[in-house]
């Protein structure tokens, strides 16, 4: 089901300040994160992440278009490579 | 047959009805339109004059996307989640479904016709039968 539309988007205070305070600083190396929930936010654009996906940080460079999107999405926590060709064996 | 916003030929059926033939139209859209033409929506779309065919092509025309415009949208919105390789454009590009749904069965509408994988459990009893 969708966010109540009152709540407003969700954005970790943490990161966001973070990411408020490095523009500040004209700091423009990636942030590293864990939270995956959190939306993407006008502010975030043109800016590095690295986003946690269990197991190693995905570096994702936040375009305009990425805006309204979780972190998260663009953090893939599956590998799959496909399935062993079926003829040999 | 009266010819609505470009190609389509409703048929011989209620115009309530026979306008969700068009493309990006579904019942609710329907309706309001012919709303806002002022046309009854019992009518069958053959009794309808051409003065009201007319009235429903210009409210379609000027408040909604029909057919090519509104197929243009959709695959944009498609390609968009394709450019940005969000998981939504993963599944996509993967030509598996978006939404969570399972893929350990079903899921065929999205990954086509059945593969048979030689070797697998089952497959012997199968070709067999």
């Amino acid at each position: 089901m969708t966010r109540s539309q009152k709540k407003g988007p969700f954005v970790d205070e943490k990161l966001y300040n973070k990411v408020v305070m490095a523009k500040d600083r004209n700091d423009n190396s990636p942030i590293k994160t864990w939270c995956r929930r959190c939306t993407i936010v006008p502010e975030f654009v043109g800016r590095k992440f690295e986003i946690h996906n269990g197991r190693r940080f995905i570096p994702l460079y936040v375009t305009e278009e990425m805006v309204g999107h979780k972190l998260g999405e663009f953090s893939p926590t599956r590998t799959y490579k496909g399935h062993i060709s079926g003829k040999r064996k | 047959m009266p010819r609505i916003a470009g190609v389509d030929i409703p048929a011989n059926k209620k115009i309530e009805y026979s306008l969700r033939y068009i493309y990006a139209i579904g019942p609710h859209v329907s309706l309001k339109i012919l709303k806002a033409a002022n046309i009854e929506p019992g009518v069958k779309a053959k009794d309808l004059t051409e003065d009201e065919v007319g009235r429903i092509a210009t409210v379609i025309e000027q408040d909604y996307q029909v057919e090519g415009a509104a197929r243009r949208f959709v695959s944009g919105n498609i390609a968009r989640l394709r450019d940005i390789a969000c998981y939504r454009g993963l599944r996509h590009r993967m030509g598996l479904p978006c939404r969570g749904q399972k893929t350990r069965s079903n899921a065929r509408t999205r990954k086509g016709p059945k593969k048979t994988v030689a070797g697998k459990k089952g497959v012997k009893e199968l070709s067999r039968g």
